[in-house]
């Protein structure tokens, strides 16, 4: 059985036709519609590096059929930037030193921009909790949680301190 | 998209007729100012973080179809028959391949050619290779595959690497079922000492859990060849290995390298390579294959498995005398590169330490175990979790603490090491240690105060703080830097410089392939340092430049940066001989500096774009580092290293002792990198090397059971998480190297050595127990 | 993966007559469990009947003091509302300790309670196991059995059940709406997973069709206290090598009531009633909380490599107890009696 899919990804409409129902979302996105942005890490939801937004909420693209996602608005690291300008988790990473080999990066980037999209400045822990779900094998996260207090700080200058840093490098 | 056949470099005009994939490797053009010693951006971090960066798994060809591999369910069977019609009626399928089909030689190995691209009559490990389909469609090419019958006769699995040694398994393969043994032998030995502790301990099969998984697009070229785009470590030893068994030249065979989602070790040998490739010839169609988590935990090698039995004597003021160990390492079904993780693992076998009497013998063997090779520290990684436990167990017998053990036998410069070979550049391992124990200790913990998030058991509600000890540990740790053993090491690098739009820019272009851990960063930064010029592009690496060697050993800083260095000083040679003729001076009296070259007698200048005109200079060097040697195989004598990097851990952990768990609450590091080419890519290989460590201390661990990996998923393998991993105090030495290009020391193994080692020192500080095993787990702290 | 059928359901009959006329129909929740067993061709359905768009999202207060809980609300929102943060903590914590917070975003009441064990053997379709493909076989049994059961399993099946939510549900004697071809029914939770016996294949005891509509907790008086607690090989997203549900209310130092049930140990959340008769009336000390462990554990079965779990076991419930009746007992006894 082979169905059609209606999908806004990024605030365009797409449409994937062919498409065989045990298909992903994650599928959809990086082989029929051309957003590789979302990765295939374990695809078993198990490493969160497809990461999206599906109606607004952080899932794991892999673990959804393609057919759920039917006439539901999706948004990828594709869609985060404002054309040049980078969003500012985006920045961060690029600035902290958050991205080695990349391949964690997409997800991690909209795991945090969700975050920073519900705690104006989150504490360590909180920032630890919310990324849990996003498996790293690079960095040993700490760049990573300096891109997330950097990007809080920005997006937030007026708001309430995180806590101190936990750690201190040099 | 950049096509990667740029025809304005003339360096990487190709003929090919078929066009090449619509999603590919780009030039990385973004070029943040910073010369070495600066931290510049990466110039791919914006498409990585905007999501555009081509991994190997994203590249996309309009023609493409999709190449599967049916393995083998059995760790060891004969097999009777393979039957492929059946799958061959799948409707969108278009090939069906076995070992019959494989042109060439079906064998490969890094280090020997002993496994086979399909299998043929025999399977030696669960996951083997035995069968091919590429099809329309992924789904379609999994159940073709499914309809392949393949008839096993299923034999008794080898498991058991120990009794592989002692002579009690039947043969493997045709040469014996001992890869290599290496004793090493120095000294006395039979010196005796008044102060003896032994111990035996264990070390689980890691995996390097590289979140790209295995990956790659095979183009058919109208030569007959193939190009290949793929993530891995070490394109040239790809492109002969695969030309070998397609039976192609090896100009006929060109590799690209295509984004790599992290390696660790685990791409040092082929996995999809030539299966792609056989794909894309018997298909004429460009072939993508690429694994999902569970084949990628089949389809690349793991850290070796080891037993190891140690026997320290000292002095009563604990100064060793002797140092006795027999280390076992199961390599699995293939040999893989099994003998030269025997040689680090017994040449560097007492670590960083002085001892005047060695014995020590290593032994890496054939089992039907999952092949093991190349992970991060390499040999290092097991060796240091058994003598510095020994350490400590030495600390307690002669009464004194953990850190002063390790001082009044710390090695130095001008030390000599169990193979005779002397330390002939910095080796501070006193200082790095009496640094991370200087380091202030985080605070105990206050349960009325603490986020249950910083307490064992993370966000499970699990420890409120009661029951909750704490303990501090040390670890250290050598690595040797580069390929040793004699191995003619070296890396090929090619600097451009041209005026583009007025400005001069230069190009970088090697083989050397950039895995995430910032080379692209490192050779902008020195091409800007050497040239004085701003713009640094750096080209997608690839085969049609000479050999850069593996990114492995920590070497590629060292040896990549230095022929990029090399080709630098040609380039600087040629314009700065072109300056003097244009300003009539003497090239001796002229220097480049932002993006001009100026006289140091009276201060004339020429900017390079003008005196470029519409000429480029182009150089190629190829580089080495100083020459190594075979060690003795009987004595295990000889200069078979070229460099050292030293690290030094400690950590402070919190146990629940009744639930088993572990916090590791901070962990301190200390390393000595000769030049931080990087600082922040310093800080991030430290991190993350210490996270791998960790990792191996307390979670990571595949579960063999009769030759069966029990655990190939993320689920089941666990990695440690941001939840896991504690906050890092770092102090980066920088003592040159004065034999090495800009006196860098590889940065990369040493830091997931000693983290190991100095986590598990602190588990045992806290709860008294002897531990001898890694990972550790709850129920080895509970007891059952 | 096979070819299958893909349905998007509109309403509940339609949604029970679509699964329940075809013998390889399926329901698709979240599809955090069904769609990676797709994939990895553990389960191999002719058709899938999507209910994620069916009203069955919302979380209402029940008379007399209950609430029920929408088969379709997610395991996030779930543990975000007011009213299972403030009187049901052990069911807000159980929902927090499990996967992450994509996945928690995904998965849903429903779901979780059909979730399929995470046994290495069910996963590997190249190995025996009777739960997947009954009579082939139970190949932990002489294989690596760390995570497997001590309590409760047979010859034939010794896989574990892997939610946490379900454990608290089963502590909170939590009950189970469904509708089916046969019509409607009630299941206390306690009742609706299986054990093995001779049958691993069937999980729960819902017939072919029968769909989960709700889940009802009933009314807890303010008294009583809540916690879960759970075990596992790192600090998040990992599941539990045991966990513990506890429900207690003290008067006057004793415990008047509780309710304790344990994951990770079985192929069910494990109601642990004869550590709650030892419980009831005895006063809310270690020595009693020991005792009720080991009357709960005697009967433990360890298999070669899990034997760990039973004093992992005990000291978990023996700490869940412990912090539930300082918190308590810290307190003057309360004028409110338990009903």
């Amino acid at each position: 059985m082979i169905v059609r899919v209606n999908v806004t990804v990024n605030g365009e409409q797409c449409q994937a036709d062919d498409v065989w129902p045990g298909e992903s979302l994650l599928y959809l996105l990086r082989e029929r519609l051309g957003l590789p942005g979302a990765k295939n890490a374990c695809e078993q939801g198990e490493c969160g590096s497809c990461t999206v937004y599906l109606d607004g909420v952080l899932v794991c693209a892999c673990l959804v059929a393609a057919g759920q996602a039917q006439g539901r608005q999706v948004r990828t690291v594709e869609g985060l930037a404002d054309g040049a300008e980078l969003d500012p988790v985006q920045q961060a990473f690029v600035e902290t030193g958050a991205v080695q080999c990349g391949f964690c990066t997409p997800g991690l980037v909209v795991a945090a921009h969700d975050l920073l999209n519900r705690v104006d400045r989150p504490t360590d822990p909180e920032i630890r909790e919310a990324l849990a779900g996003n498996l790293c094998r690079c960095t040993g996260y700490e760049k990573i949680l300096e891109a997330v207090r950097l990007a809080a700080s920005r997006r937030n200058p007026g708001g309430r301190p995180g806590e101190a840093a936990e750690g201190e490098s040099r | 998209m950049t096509n990667p056949s740029n025809p304005s470099n003339p360096s990487r005009t190709r003929d090919t007729a078929l066009s090449a994939p619509a999603r590919v490797p780009t030039e990385l053009t973004t070029s943040v100012p910073g010369g070495v010693g600066s931290s510049p951006h990466r110039p791919d971090a914006a498409l990585k973080v905007r999501g555009e960066f081509a991994f190997a798994s994203d590249l996309w060809h309009e023609d493409m179809v999709w190449g599967v591999t049916l393995r083998s369910p059995h760790p060891h069977a004969l097999i009777r028959s393979i039957d492929i019609t059946d799958a061959l009626t799948v409707p969108g399928v278009r090939a069906v391949l076995t070992h019959t089909d494989v042109p060439g030689t079906n064998r490969y190995g890094l280090e020997r050619p002993d496994q086979p691209v399909l299998a043929e009559d025999v399977v030696r490990y669960q996951g083997e290779p035995v069968a091919l389909v590429a099809a329309d469609h992924p789904e379609t090419a999994r159940r073709a595959m499914r309809r392949i019958a393949v008839d096993y006769q299923v034999l008794d699995p080898v498991v058991d690497a120990e009794a592989v040694v002692a002579g009690a398994a039947p043969l493997l393969h045709p040469g014996g079922n001992i890869v290599r043994h290496q004793p090493i032998r120095r000294g006395d030995p039979d010196a005796t000492a008044p102060v003896v502790v032994r111990g035996t301990y264990r070390v689980g099969m890691q995996d390097q859990a590289f979140l790209g998984p295995e990956s790659g697009l095979a183009v058919p070229a109208p030569d007959g060849g193939v190009d290949l785009y793929v993530a891995t470590q070490w394109l040239h030893v790809d492109q002969r290995q695969v030309a070998i068994a397609l039976g192609l030249p090896v100009d006929r065979v060109r590799l690209t390298l295509s984004g790599v989602g992290g390696a660790f070790g685990g791409r040092e040998d082929l996995s999809m390579q030539v299966h792609a490739c056989l794909l894309a010839l018997y298909t004429g169609r460009p072939v993508k294959m690429v694994y999902n988590r569970q084949e990628s935990f089949y389809g690349h090698v793991h850290r070796h498995p080891a037993t190891l039995r140690y026997e320290h004597g000292a002095d009563r003021d604990g100064r060793l005398v002797y140092v006795r160990a027999e280390i076992f390492l199961d390599g699995g079904a293939y040999a893989s590169s099994t003998p030269a993780v025997v040689a680090n693992a017994a040449t560097l076998g007492v670590g960083p330490y002085e001892v005047p009497n060695v014995a020590v013998d290593c032994w890496g063997v054939y089992t039907n175990n999952p092949p093991c090779g190349a992970m991060r520290g390499f040999g290092a990684v097991q060796a240091a979790f058994a003598y510095e436990s020994q350490m400590d167990r030495l600390a307690e017998a002669v009464g004194v603490g953990p850190v002063e053990i390790r001082l009044r036998n710390a090695m130095r410069r001008g030390s000599t090491l169990p193979t005779g070979q002397v330390v002939d550049s910095a080796a501070p391992v006193a200082e790095l240690l009496r640094r991370v124990a200087a380091k202030p200790l985080p605070p105990p913990v206050d349960p009325a105060e603490v986020d249950l998030r910083q307490l064992p058991g993370g966000v499970a509600n699990t420890t409120h703080g009661e029951g909750v000890v704490r303990g501090v540990g040390y670890g250290v740790g050598i690595k040797n830097i580069c390929f040793s053993e004699g191995f003619d090491d070296f890396s090929t690098a090619r600097v451009r410089v041209e005026a583009v739009g007025g400005e001069v820019a230069a190009t970088v272009h090697t083989a050397a392939c950039e895995v995430g851990q910032g080379l692209v960063t490192v050779l902008q930064q020195i091409v800007r340092t050497e040239l004085g010029v701003r713009r640094v592009s750096v080209l997608p690496m690839d085969t049609s430049i000479g050999d850069a060697g593996s990114t492995s050993a920590s070497r590629q800083t060292y040896m990549t940066g230095g022929a990029v260095r090399a080709a630098s000083h040609a380039v600087r040679d040629r314009l700065l001989a072109m300056a003097a003729a244009e300003l009539g001076a003497t090239a001796t009296d002229l220097v480049l500096a932002g993006g001009a070259v100026l006289s140091t007698r009276d201060g004339a200048a020429v900017d390079l774009a003008a005196l470029l005109g519409a000429d480029a200079v182009e150089r190629t060097a190829e580089w080495r580092h100083r020459a190594t040697e075979a060690v003795d195989p009987v004595t295990g004598q000889g200069n078979a290293h070229v460099q050292y990097g030293f690290a030094a851990h400690r950590a402070v952990v919190d146990v629940d002792t009744e639930l088993g768990l572990v916090r590791v609450v901070e962990l301190a590091c200390a390393q000595d990198v000769g030049r931080a080419m990087n600082p922040q890519a310093v800080l991030g290989q430290i991190q993350g090397g210490s996270a791998q460590g960790l990792g191996l201390a307390v979670m990571e661990e595949i579960q063999i059971s009769a030759g069966r990996i029990r655990n190939p998923s993320f689920t089941d393998y666990l990695i440690p998480t941001v939840l896991d991993m504690p906050p890092m105090r770092i102090d980066v030495l920088e003592l040159a190297d004065e034999h090495a290009p800009y006196g860098l020391r590889g940065v990369g193994e040493p830091p997931t050595i000693s983290s190991t080692p100095a986590i598990v020192a602190a588990i045992r500080a806290a709860t008294g127990l002897a531990l001898t095993r890694v990972p550790v787990r709850p129920e080895h702290i509970t007891g059952t | 993966m096979n070819p299958f059928e893909y349905r998007r359901a509109t309403d509940v009959a339609e949604a029970v007559a679509a699964v329940a006329e075809r013998p390889d129909a399926v329901f698709l929740g979240g599809g955090t469990n069904l769609v990676d067993h797709l994939k990895l061709g553990v389960t191999r359905p002719g058709r899938l009947v999507d209910i994620t768009r069916l009203p069955l999202d919302r979380v209402e207060p029940l008379p007399g003091g209950g609430v029920r809980v929408g088969a379709n609300v997610r395991n996030s929102d779930l543990a975000a509302e007011p009213v299972i943060r403030s009187r049901y903590p052990v069911l807000a914590q159980a929902l927090l300790s499990g996967a992450s917070g994509q996945l928690r975003n995904l998965a849903t009441t429903g779901g979780n309670l059909l979730q399929r064990t995470r046994c290495v053997y069910f996963q590997d379709i190249t190995t025996p196991c009777n739960k997947r493909m009954p009579g082939s076989g139970c190949a932990a049994l002489d294989g690596y059995t760390r995570h497997h059961a001590v309590l409760g399993a047979s010859p034939q099946c010794v896989a574990v059940h892997p939610s946490d939510m379900a454990v608290a549900l089963a502590a909170l004697d939590a009950v189970v709406r469904t509708h089916g071809p046969a019509g409607q029914r009630a299941i206390p939770l306690v009742e609706f997973h299986r054990l093995p016996g001779a049958q691993p294949e069937r999980d729960t005891v819902l017939d072919h069709g029968e769909l989960i509509t709700a889940v009802d907790l009933p009314a807890v008086p303010a008294t009583r206290r809540s916690a879960y607690r759970k075990v596992r090989d790192r600090a998040s997203y990992a599941f539990a090598l045991v966990s513990v549900a506890a429900e207690v209310e003290l008067r006057d130092g004793e415990i008047s009531q509780a309710r304790i049930a344990f994951g990770g140990l079985a192929h069910k959340p494990w109601r642990a009633q004869r550590a709650e008769q030892v419980l009831r009336g005895a006063p809310a000390t270690a020595a009693t909380f020991q005792r009720a462990a080991e009357a709960e554990l005697v009967g433990a079965q360890p298999l070669a490599d899990n034997a760990f779990k039973v004093p992992l076991a005990r000291n978990t419930l023996v700490s869940v107890l412990t912090e539930l009746t300082e918190l308590t007992g810290a307190t003057e006894p309360t004028q409110e009696d338990t009903p």
